[in-house]
């Protein structure tokens, strides 16, 4: 009789899963509707949704926003700074510097914005904000420009097209994109010494393989001295696109429909790379021994060393170099600033920078938000890189104090800039030169085709031609799925 | 009071005894409930997503708001027959089984047989090499990449001293997957205590029955340490294949994909797809595919197990 009231294997497992069934169910249900649940506000398109400022609660408690970020812990103390001046002048409003470790980045993101309970601001790379804009997961941001009356002309061109998408504007820039492959530091002791003119550095392609050609030292162990590495370290992810918009080509067509890498220019471009790499570097494997290493590195990288003479480099690099040799920086005669060489072949070639090929930094908001959270995390965003209050520390000073350029025109042409750095107005120039390239959410396939191509092209297991047409053969039926929608 | 005391007495065996009995009738309730919480997990943490991954697999499916969608068998075809990133990885993934598994499993062997002898010091010798088993990948990746350097790299130095030239580890296609293997060896303490647990189980007696009847070091190797150890092997060997096959955090962290994609092993073409390129179902096709070489692999294994483990009883 008592065997009859004991549990059998099946009863148990059947239990079981009733328990397991009825905590997954609980765990995936969905959220209960509050009055603020975009599910019930008014439509985002009603520009009278938008607040022109945040109120204050009725309960006068303070909104707190997770500010999601990759800034980096030696950072911090200058975001909290800005936090902190943001804070004083929205009292209701509640910033958390919810500052990630760069690990996994690109896991932590998705994951993040995918959540039930997402940061409040996440930063967000561009292709990434292209892609949780097409999977409807942030909010666009026009609805408050316009209630706002944001002047968008405010921001270089270029850097606030690399946030726009499908006809929105997701975030605004910071730091600016520009400059990331539109110069490049160079050694003017290393260039005297060869017997070249300091004040005048190559301007051509042609020019920087003569420089290049009397600085660089290799011998059978490997480089010693490099003049100039024109991508063949790994992962050319601007050295590519820095040189083939040099030589007049582009990316993409202007409606980013059509793969144009392998066009003459393109192939061009790459031929001329690789030349370089084998007759003046001795091959790849000696480049990137040489740069073995280096990758995050902060001191002792061979610009610093002086056993680098020219270093294709972003605007970030001012801030690397005053944190990684303070003595060089500081000696604003031992280096210089130039536009990255065209190439002095090609008659239509000239200056010409990329924006917006892989980071251009933005900084979106997720859907679901209740509304008040959703208008307090914009406030803070707006404030912050749009950088209007005067008194705040906001953008303009993350960025200034950080030596890193900013998209907004207004804090780039601020006077202090030329006063710390001498060859401002070069890196003004090279801003002025970029331009925005059309990439879609599928860019990271793309590119990692492109840096397929590359590999072959300096290994020599194809021909820079052959390379770059089979890239985009593989590339442009992904980018023709990607619009067909299928 | 001699009565109360009775009363009380009573009264516990009462309790006792229902209590007793309670169990007794309800014995494997008792156990299930303690069973239960790791059922529940593994429901929650394995079965639930493997089914899930099993449907994503047939979906096109991003991390998005929006919903999945069902595509049949799209993502293996392209799999199967467009992604050549899939063979290429898979290639890499095998000879890194291929090489690291037997050369671990020789190396623990090995050394386990050495540290089981009674030597002076063999207890800090098996803490040393039992160590760098329990470094992070991450750190000893970085370890890796200073001691692989072409140019001052310790492994080059010492090289060096025998006249071999300098080796580009790192840079040449064809020695990207070796510096991968040589640095997995570098764990090989985990297998090492395993084979030294299953050494000290095999008894005395037959070794000196065997010495007795003259065998050599050698031939009680061969017939009686060996034979009585394969089972520990065999441990170790499947092991081995599911965490080699599964190679990731070193290559991640050290190569990338390698020059001309020669270290993309299949897990970090999974990753591409499930994290660079937000391609969650075709991902899910990937994880479901390998999961059924790496079950494959592990089968066979198993199947030939007869032929060549010995517990004992055979």
């Amino acid at each position: 009789m008592e065997q009859k009231a004991m549990p059998n294997r099946r009863q148990f497992l059947a239990l079981s899963a009733k328990v397991a069934a009825m905590t997954m169910l609980s765990a995936c249900g969905a959220p209960k509707p509050t009055e603020e649940s975009p599910a019930t506000a008014a439509p985002q398109s009603e520009a009278t949704a938008v607040p022109a400022s945040t109120p204050a609660p009725a309960s006068g408690e303070k909104i707190t926003v997770s500010f999601m970020n990759w800034w980096g812990a030696e950072r911090a103390p200058l975001m909290d700074a800005c936090i902190a001046s943001f804070e004083e002048s929205h009292p209701n409003i509640h910033v958390v510097n919810d500052n990630q470790p760069w690990d996994n980045r690109e896991e932590r993101a998705a994951t993040a914005i995918a959540s039930r309970t997402p940061p409040q601001v996440i930063m967000t790379r561009r292709e990434e904000t292209y892609k949780f804009a097409t999977q409807d997961l942030i909010i666009p941001i026009d609805d408050y420009v316009k209630a706002r009356n944001v002047d968008l002309s405010i921001f270089y061109p270029s850097d606030l097209n690399n946030q726009r998408w499908g006809g929105h504007l997701w975030s605004y820039p910071l730091p600016g994109d520009g400059g990331v492959t539109s110069m490049y530091l160079y050694n003017k002791e290393m260039l005297r010494q060869a017997g070249f003119d300091p004040e005048k550095p190559p301007k051509t392609w042609q020019e920087a393989e003569t420089v290049a050609k009397a600085i660089t030292k290799v011998e059978d162990a490997g480089i010693k001295v490099i003049g100039l590495d024109v991508g063949a370290t790994k992962g050319a992810v601007n050295e590519f696109p820095g040189w083939l918009y040099t030589n007049n080509g582009n990316y993409y067509s202007e409606d980013a429909k059509q793969v144009l890498f392998n066009s003459p220019e393109g192939v061009e471009a790459l031929e001329w790379m690789v030349n370089f790499t084998n007759q003046i570097n001795g091959g790849v494997d000696k480049v990137r021994d040489f740069f073995a290493g280096t990758e995050n590195a902060v001191t002792d990288l061979p610009f610093y060393l002086d056993t680098q003479a020219m270093w294709p480099q972003g605007t970030w690099v001012f801030g690397h170099l005053k944190n990684g040799d303070p003595e060089m920086y500081n000696d604003k005669e031992k280096w210089g600033v130039a536009l990255r060489p065209y190439n002095g072949n090609n008659p239509k070639a000239t200056h010409r920078g990329v924006s917006g090929n892989y980071w251009a930094w933005g900084y979106v908001i997720p859907k679901g938000l209740p509304k008040e959270v959703q208008d307090a995390a914009y406030e803070w965003i707006e404030w912050w890189i749009t950088g209007k209050d005067p008194k705040g520390k906001d953008g303009c000073y993350f960025l200034f104090e950080q030596s890193q350029v900013s998209a907004v025109k207004e804090c780039t042409a601020d006077k202090a800039w030329y006063e710390i750095n001498p060859y401002w107005d070069v890196v003004v120039k090279a801003l002025q030169t970029d331009v925005s390239v059309p990439i879609t959410p599928v860019q990271s396939q793309i590119a990692a085709f492109v840096d397929g191509a590359i590999e072959e092209a300096y290994y020599g297991t194809k021909t820079p031609k052959e390379a770059l047409d089979s890239a985009a053969e593989q590339a442009q039926p992904l980018l023709d799925k990607f619009w067909s929608g299928a | 009071m001699g009565s109360q005391s009775v009363t009380v007495a009573e009264s516990r065996a009462g309790v006792y005894a229902r209590l007793s009995h309670f169990v007794r009738r309800h014995r494997n309730w008792v156990g299930f409930v303690f069973v239960l919480p790791w059922f529940i997990s593994f429901l929650w943490f394995d079965a639930l997503p493997f089914i899930l991954n099993l449907y994503f697999s047939f979906t096109d499916f991003s991390i998005g708001a929006k919903p999945p969608t069902w595509v049949g068998l799209a993502n293996y075809r392209e799999m199967l027959a467009g992604d050549r990133l899939v063979w290429l990885s898979l290639q890499n993934t095998a000879y890194y089984v291929g090489f690291s598994v037997p050369l671990a499993i020789l190396l623990g062997f090995s050394l386990a047989l050495l540290l089981n002898l009674d030597l002076p010091g063999r207890t800090a010798f098996r803490t040393i090499y039992y160590l760098p088993s329990i470094v992070p990948v991450v750190a000893s990746s970085v370890i890796w990449l200073i001691l692989l350097r072409t140019q001052n790299g310790l492994i080059n130095q010492i090289l060096s001293f025998v006249g071999i030239a300098p080796i580009r580890w790192l840079t040449r296609p064809e020695w990207t997957k070796p510096a991968l293997i040589i640095m997995s060896l570098w764990g090989f303490g985990s297998q090492m205590v395993i084979y030294l647990a299953g050494l000290q189980g095999i008894p005395d007696e037959l070794h000196e029955a065997a010495q007795i009847d003259g065998a050599g070091s050698l031939g009680r190797l061969r017939h009686i340490t060996i034979p009585l150890m394969t089972p520990v092997i065999f441990f170790n060997l499947i092991m081995g294949i599911i965490g080699a096959f599964q190679v990731f955090t070193a290559a991640f962290v050290m190569t990338g994909e390698g020059p001309l994609k020669s270290t993309l092993f299949f897990m970090l073409h999974l990753y591409d797809n499930a994290f660079s390129y937000y391609r969650m179902g075709y991902a899910s096709a990937l994880a479901l595919f390998f999961f059924v070489i790496i079950l494959g692999f592990t089968l066979l294994v198993n199947w030939t197990s007869d032929r060549w483990v010995y517990y004992g009883n055979d």
